[in-house]
């Protein structure tokens, strides 16, 4: 047990004030669940934090989305930067800018000083997603965007609330530069308000306890945990460890899998990362600005130490090297950035999942899904004025398989896991689209002793609309989920446009501004998760199961894991194992599958194009990728892939 | 039939029994251990040890962990369900969230139902009720033959969109009972007519799998009861606050999940109620756990969001109850960084706190109490020996050596960060509705619940704190006292200023009539009815909506949307006049009246405070206190007393701390004023 300082608070008072600020934002985040209008804020993307008077971050919400961890702070400091002493009660200020540590254009922070005794102590802090925030695509996710200028209205920090008097002015010029002003408008209030919460809560502990010790109070909880996280940290080994993932491509370059290093150092005075080495910025949006780096660096770190509160002290205690301006990990103005949540963050995160799975075994985990976004805006021809709609829809998908057990299946992404799939009742009242389906996809997780877990399936038809038009953030396309341990990928992530029709189009992981009309029918997967250890050592009765569940077809359990099922009768669920087939089954592909990794790139895919194997094979069997709808083979994609597959599967095979 | 209510309510470890006699208007409390394999050998052993004959029972009142437990433990018979095609999985997808947000290796709980037994079939009505994709007739018949073949009998119906137009789930169902002539098929759209899949889904499930389950149970103990002589109805308490008889409960059986939370609440609103106090948190301490409900303006804080288990909604309206890892057992630590920690971990039953002597070596509240001799060393009348050394040691090493903190020092501390942390509890369910704590009252009940009350109370600045007279038994007594009651709802999706007033009227009119129709099969007189109607609105583009009370009359819409407006600032200190309000849902509580135990106030005596029992050494507020220990049976009404004091009894010990002000009232409560209104120290 670590010795206490001195000039401390007392134990009881430090716990009971530390419990208390997280109970004060806590409240914060409880009113903006109930009085919000942006339904995506509804589904708890948003976060809120106490920061202190410097700006740095002494609790933040206890169910508040991954994503926005490591930000709140920058962002409080950005605005102290911007008014220095000009700050008063009764003052609330907004800002979203990437380029002061802030996420993307449509997460808008509001930020409320409290004050005592004439002195600043804090802010109070409750950042949103809004459903739109302008540029050139509903929802404000333009893929092509390089700059920011196309993606919306950057907010620098502003003033909304001045002595108590709304800034009427200010507020109209944000929301008017949006799609949806009243909305915008409610949420503008809605945030604001919920901010007063916290301050409420915060004076009254200085009330009750005095200021010095609610100020004092506010560092200790930042030294504790900063003490938490070094204390967690004696035991573990010191060492280097390094892991590269990737994103599909950069369009500037062409093809070819876009790499993001990692290494991580522990050295017994913390945790350090860098990140240098990392690729440049690319020509999408897919790029990411500092301050979502570091959120994705805390919140990879944070999975391994789920029990650690997050502030500033957990920054302290994590360092990171993320190099110059100018790269895919550290953009910089004015590159576009807001499909980061597509892009670095979920490789950052991923990639620090399996940088800490060699750490501590106990916790390892194969790689998650990606996180993705389908944005369909046009008019809405079922209302007589035809007003502008936005379906805005992201899917639950697999994550990794671990050590004990499979992945979890349908569960929502690495980037939050508090995100709530939204309800297909409630799309279909607001929007012209009817889901034809929403559900598992069979054989989506990824093979392996223990299954990666499974994705989901989702797609629609577009009834009663006019001039509309669908973009996708995405990725792994191309740089698909991946199995550690000798497990195998899931699959790739794309939508299909009116699939299994004369006119099919694969319109990839990533697009924008696709014309859309009334009758066209879209759906696209979420990927399983990736597989953990070797699928030819999963149990045959647990391919079995899943055969009978149809997690897995009867076919896939042959490829996959070399267990041969006969079919008695599907309708009582009676299956038997073939346990002699099994065994030569498995015999053969073990003998056969390191020479698959080797076979020609160019025979795969075109076997591919004739239909004679299944996406599924050419992935799993012989990390090839190719354009999923032509059927193109990705030379250069295919070779980063393979290498990754040798070093995180067949490595680990016998 | 004769003049004794009884209330039997069972809990995971003890059955409560409660015995009313109306003619001497006496209140009897016994216990049984309950019997989880058999539960309802527990409530006739209850009866048994209560000593009562069954023809002498006018109302038999019964609180049940039956289903809450069968969904816990997954053991109910195989059900299936049928749903739209492309809509397998929505029970299994759910929301894609997770409770425990960070633990990657913590998952949501699988579905009630598995994918197995989850089938499709062609069909589809979107979200106007326009079919849009008939029911396919011929797929719908062979799926039946195919659950036959299965052995299914037990089957939820669940598509998409029937709130909207339940047709297609109505005829799905006709086709299954043509099929399969024992089938008990539940849609969605009976069970819960309102949007969302995820929601409705869920709890028709849920309510699905529980059929079988707890209609037999009802059944057995209901044939029980009246082999041995009881002529009226089983009334079944419900997680809505009240109750209903065994018909309707084999309908609604979800309804009974919660059934044993909901019995403190009553009771405590009960006791406010006698108290003449319009504003009370319920703060109910047992041994692992602490539930707060609160009673604002007279009422239970009502929710329609709840669930057994996280990811498994059971959408119908509950009493609200936080439950936090705050008892008797938790268990105070110091951690990794030196701070001062205590619960949600408890050491429950086995091996419970050190001083039980029970193989627990690490300290928890009760031994802290125990250090500070707020607790005795002889509980339950002697039944228990509590061993001071060892939680002393206990606590001196885990707490005291590492915080340099003596061991008074370190149970104090420890019971400090104890009740800050229910006083951060009440905080959350109060502040979040816009209501302050200072304005309330606090009862304290449970096992431990008297022991802290005084000072959660002060941690918040309330000034009352009431014990009532069996603190260790208020739940039970919480059974006796509720009405049968039926909640209903509809979608009802309009601008405010656009409703066809006399189309809302008939919304009502109808739900109305199907209330009472399900009353009047409980026979409940028309005298005894009460219907109340409500109706939810939100701000236009808004996705949370409030519920506010629904009068009758041509402006009676447009007084509830003021009401909204008023409620809205109130809780969440803005409104929006400009912004139009649109209304969501119609709802319809109907009650059912059911006697009321009517109790006599005893007089006040002006006869001196008794004797203590003896006086022995307390720690408050770092120092020992000479501090006389009191028998609570010897306390009379009227009778006042200054902290510091304890009072004993069987069940609870109540902890009156210095400064503060004890009265005996006329329901026996001791009444305690802590601090002053609003004194917030």
């Amino acid at each position: 047990m670590a010795p206490r300082q001195d000039n401390t608070l007392d134990p009881v008072t430090f716990e009971v004030l530390k419990n208390a600020f997280a109970t004060s934002v806590d409240l914060m985040s409880e009113q903006i669940l109930r009085t919000c209008y942006s339904f995506v804020i509804y589904s708890r993307d948003f976060s809120s934090a106490l920061c202190d008077a410097e700006g740095n971050t002494v609790m933040q919400g206890s169910a508040d989305i991954a994503v926005h961890v490591g930000t709140l702070h920058f962002q409080c400091k950005a605005v102290i930067e911007e008014f220095e002493d000009d700050i008063n009660p009764g003052d609330v200020f907004a800002v979203n800018d990437p380029y002061r540590g802030g996420t993307h254009l449509n997460d808008v922070s509001f930020i409320r000083p409290i004050f005592s005794e004439g002195e600043i102590i804090g802010f109070a802090q409750n950042k949103g997603h809004w459903a739109d925030i302008g540029g050139n695509v509903p929802g404000s996710f333009d893929v092509n965007a390089t700059t920011h200028f196309s993606e919306g209205l950057r907010i620098t920090p502003v003033r909304v609330w001045h002595h108590g008097r709304f800034v009427h002015d200010v507020a109209q010029l944000l929301v008017s530069n949006t799609r949806a002003p009243d909305q915008a408008m409610g949420d503008l209030y809605a945030q604001s308000e919920a901010t007063a919460v916290c301050e409420r809560e915060v004076l009254r502990l200085v009330d009750k306890y005095s200021k010095d010790t609610v100020v004092k109070a506010m560092q200790e909880t930042q030294d504790y945990v900063e003490r938490t996280v070094l204390k967690s940290l004696e035991g573990l080994p010191h060492g280097e460890w390094e892991t590269v993932d990737y994103i599909d491509f950069d369009p500037a370059v062409g093809e070819g899998l876009v790499p993001i290093r990692i290494k991580l150092t522990l050295d017994g005075q913390g945790i350090h990362y860098d990140l240098t080495g990392s690729a440049a910025a690319v020509a999408t949006f897919l790029n990411s600005g500092y301050g979502t780096t570091h959120s994705a660096i805390y919140a990879g770190t944070k999975t391994f130490f789920p029990d650690v509160p997050l502030n500033s002290g957990f920054y302290r205690a994590v360092t990171a090297e993320i190099g110059d301006e100018g790269t895919v990990v550290n953009a910089g103005w004015p590159h576009a950035v807001t499909g980061f949540c597509s892009g670095p963050y979920e490789k950052v995160m991923n990639g620090i999942f399996e940088l800490w799975s060699a750490i501590m075994p106990e916790r390892a985990m194969a790689c998650a899904f990606n996180l993705e976004y389908l944005l369909i805006g046009g008019n809405d021809e079922r209302q007589r004025e035809a007003p502008y709609f936005m379906w805005y829809d992201w899917m639950a998908g697999g994550w990794g398989g671990r050590r004990t057990k499979d992945g979890s299946s349908a569960t929502s992404p690495v980037f939050g896991t508090g995100l709530a799939v939204q309800p297909v009742e409630g799309q279909e009242r607001l929007n012209p689209v009817l889901t034809s389906r929403h559900q598992i996809s069979i054989d989506s997780g990824g093979p392996g002793r223990y299954r990666g877990g499974c994705g989901v399936e989702k797609g629609g038809v577009l009834t009663d609309v006019d001039k509309s038009v669908m973009s996708y953030c995405c990725d792994r396309g191309r740089s698909v989920t991946w199995g550690v341990d000798g497990g195998l990928p899931s699959v790739p992530h794309g939508v299909w446009l009116n699939k299994g029709t004369s006119h099919e189009r694969y319109l990839g992981a990533t697009f924008s501004n696709v014309e859309v009309k009334a009758g066209d029918s879209f759906t696209r997967p979420s990927a399983g998760g990736g597989g953990f250890g070797d699928p030819l050592d999963r149990p045959t009765e647990e391919v079995l199961e899943d055969v009978i569940d149809e997690y897995v077809s009867v076919e896939r359990a042959e490829l996959d894991y070399g267990v041969v099922i006969i079919v008695n009768d599907p309708d009582v669920d009676d299956y038997d194992v073939d346990e002699d087939a099994t065994q030569r089954t498995r015999e053969s592909i073990r003998r056969q599958r390191h020479a698959w990794l080797d076979a020609s790139p160019q025979e795969v895919a075109q076997q591919y194009r004739d239909g004679s194997i299944a996406l599924h094979d050419v992935l799993r069997r012989y990390g090839v990728i190719l354009d999923w709808g032509t059927g193109e083979l990705f030379e250069k994609s295919t070779q980063q892939y393979r290498e990754s597959l040798r070093q995180r599967s067949s490595s680990h095979w016998s | 039939m004769g003049d004794l209510r009884v209330a039997v309510d069972a809990g995971g470890t003890f059955t409560d029994v409660c015995i009313y006699d109306a003619k001497t208007q006496d209140i009897r409390v016994t216990k049984v251990p309950s019997t989880p394999d058999n539960p309802r050998e527990a409530v006739v052993n209850g009866v048994e040890r209560g000593e009562i004959d069954l023809k002498d029972v006018e109302l038999f009142f019964h609180g049940t962990t039956v289903a809450t437990n069968a969904l816990i433990t997954r053991r109910f018979p195989k059900a299936s369900l049928v749903t739209t095609e492309g809509f397998r999985d929505v029970i299994e997808i759910r929301d894609g969230t997770k409770d425990n947000l960070w633990d990657a290796y913590k998952d949501v709980t699988g579905p009630y139902i598995r994918r197995r037994d989850r089938f499709e079939v062609p069909e589809r009505v979107d979200y106007a009720g326009r079919v849009v994709t008939p029911l396919d007739e011929s797929a719908a018949r062979a799926l039946a033959q195919k659950l036959k073949r299965r052995e299914t009998t037990t089957i939820a119906v669940c598509f998409l969109n029937s709130f909207a137009n339940a047709d297609n789930e109505r005829r799905m169902k006709e086709i299954l009972e043509e099929e399969i002539p024992d089938a008990s098929v539940t849609t969605s759209a009976e069970v819960l007519p309102e949007i969302f899949e995820h929601d409705r889904f869920h709890t028709a499930v849920a309510n699905t799998v529980l059929g079988p389950l707890v209609s037999k149970y009802v059944e057995d103990l209901d044939g029980r009861l009246t082999d041995d002589g009881y002529t009226s109805d089983l009334l079944l308490l419900h997680s809505g606050g009240g109750s209903m008889t065994p018909p309707l409960a084999k309908q609604f059986p979800v309804r009974l999940a919660a059934s044993g939370i909901a019995a403190g609440a009553i009771a405590a609103k009960h006791i406010a109620e006698q108290c003449g106090l319009n504003n009370a948190v319920g703060l109910d301490m047992g041994g692992t756990s602490t539930d707060i409900s609160m009673v604002n303006d007279g009422e239970l804080r009502i929710t329609n969001q709840w669930e057994v288990e996280y990811g498994h909604p059971i959408t119908f309206p509950s009493i609200e109850v936080l439950t936090i890892g705050a008892g008797g057992g938790s268990l105070a630590h110091v951690d990794v960084a030196g701070a001062l920690r205590n619960g949600p971990e408890s050491a429950g039953a086995v091996p419970g706190p050190v001083c039980y002597e029970r193989g627990g070596d690490q300290p928890t509240n009760t031994d802290a109490n125990l250090i500070l001799r707020r607790l005795g060393e002889d509980l339950a009348d002697g039944a228990l020996q509590l061993n001071r050394d060892d939680a002393e040691k206990a606590i001196t090493e885990v707490i005291g050596e590492p915080l340099g903190l003596s061991s008074e020092q370190a149970a104090q501390a420890i019971l400090r960060v104890a009740n800050a942390n229910m006083a951060d509890a009440v905080r959350l369910v109060s502040i979040r509705r816009g209501l302050d704590p200072r304005d309330f009252a606090l009862i304290a009940f449970g096992g431990a619940g008297a022991l802290h009350g005084a000072e959660v109370a002060k941690e918040l600045g309330i000034p009352t704190v009431v014990v009532p007279p069996n603190p260790g038994v208020t739940s039970a007594m919480g059974c006796l006292l509720v009405d049968i009651q039926h909640d209903l709802s509809r979608m009802y999706s309009a601008p405010a200023s656009e409703v066809d007033v006399e189309d809302l009227e008939r919304q009502y009119r109808e739900m109305e009539a199907e209330a009472a129709d399900r009353l009047r099969q409980e026979k409940v007189a028309d005298d005894d009815i009460i219907l109340q109607r409500g109706i939810s609105m939100r701000y236009f583009g808004q996705w949370r909506s409030l519920q506010v009370t629904m009068g009758h009359g041509q402006e009676a819409l447009q007084q509830a949307v003021e009401t909204f407006h008023e409620e809205h600032e109130r809780q969440f200190a803005f409104r929006q006049d400009d912004n139009p309000v649109e209304v969501y849902q119609v709802h319809l509580r109907a009650v059912g009246k059911t006697p009321r135990p009517t109790f006599t106030p005893a007089t006040a005596s002006d006869a001196p405070l008794p004797e203590a029992k003896h006086v022995r050494e307390v720690y408050f507020d770092g120092t020992w206190h000479s501090t006389p220990i009191f028998d609570r049976a010897q306390l009379h009404c009227g009778v006042e007393f200054d902290g510091p004091a304890v009072v004993e009894q069987l069940d609870a010990t109540t902890l009156v701390p210095p400064g503060a002000r004890a009265t005996v009232d006329e329901w026996m409560n001791i009444r305690m004023q802590v601090a002053r209104k609003g004194d917030d120290s």
